[in-house]
């Protein structure tokens, strides 16, 4: 059942969710997402226990938000992502009323690290990954760095800039020169993804 | 590239990196409004980003967390059912 409906196009299996469907459609949904966003939630918390907790969540609202998902505005990834990295932002906010704010402790190690080989891994690597990975390893550190701290972490430029003890201007370029980088690797993303 | 075309490809990076203010994000949504062809900026930078946020290699998630998210729903969809239940039931 979960491998018929895996063939299917996306959008339809958000379709049918949103129709109501909560069993195949569900599942095909889930086998294809799950583990690509409990990877983001992973990458954003660095805690399993959260980043599955967070997962659910996320699913259940995916679910809830299906009949809101209109395809001529993003595509189906980019949808999910959304939803993912917004909910994780709120716990990492949460976290930060609780505990403090661990922004400032901010390295370069940090930096957007897409190589495999972790430990707590994995399902398998698929030439979609692989190739994304190759992709983005032609940003600059700089504008990794930025990138992290905006797109994953949360900041703002100017939280950015004082994080990394840079001009606001600076911030700025920067991320405009890494989504520029990253928008000239569109038509390697969109070959990825018909792989 | 004309200064404004400049300002809205700033704007459109700060705003799919999540980095915009709430101003820039007015200003934004003005220049959209002023020009449409600004969207497809908009959205190629968000599937970029997206895409970069779906690179991570990718984990295994616990076969028991599908099962908690099917039981959410489904008490969700039964509290929906009983308040629509109710709701018709009304004198």
């Amino acid at each position: 059942m979960i491998a018929a409906a895996q063939s299917q196009d996306p959008a339809g299996i958000v379709a049918a969710m949103a129709a109501g469907d909560s069993g195949s459609a569900l599942n095909a949904f889930y086998a294809q997402y799950a583990s690509m966003v409990l990877a983001l939630l992973m990458k954003m918390l660095g805690s399993r226990a959260e980043a599955e907790e967070i997962l659910q969540e996320v699913f259940v609202e995916l679910w809830k938000r299906a009949p809101q998902y209109d395809p001529a505005r993003g595509n189906v990834v980019a949808w999910v992502i959304t939803v993912a990295r917004c909910r994780a932002l709120d716990a990492i906010r949460a976290r930060s009323r609780r505990y403090g704010n661990r922004q400032s402790e901010y390295s370069e190690g940090d930096a957007l690290v897409t190589e495999g080989g972790r430990p707590d891994v994995l399902v398998s690597s698929t030439r979609w990954h692989q190739a994304l990975r190759q992709a983005f390893q032609r940003l600059s550190a700089e504008q990794r760095a930025v990138l992290e701290l905006s797109y994953f972490q949360g900041m703002s430029h100017g939280q950015i800039a004082d994080t990394l003890g840079l001009p606001v201007g600076t911030v700025k370029s920067r991320i405009l020169a890494g989504m520029r980088s990253m928008r000239t690797l569109l038509p390697v993303i969109h070959r990825a993804m018909r792989a | 590239m004309s200064e404004e075309t400049e300002r809205a490809e700033l704007l459109a990076a700060l705003h799919a990196a999540g980095a915009a203010s709430e101003d820039d994000e007015r200003e934004l949504e003005a220049l959209l409004e002023a020009d449409p062809s600004l969207e497809q900026l908009v959205k190629d930078f968000e599937d970029s980003i997206a895409a970069l946020a779906s690179s991570f290699e990718p984990l295994e998630t616990s076969p028991r967390t599908l099962g908690k998210i099917k039981k959410q729903i489904a008490q969700e969809k039964g509290g929906v059912l009983a308040r629509l239940r109710a709701w018709f039931s009304k004198p």
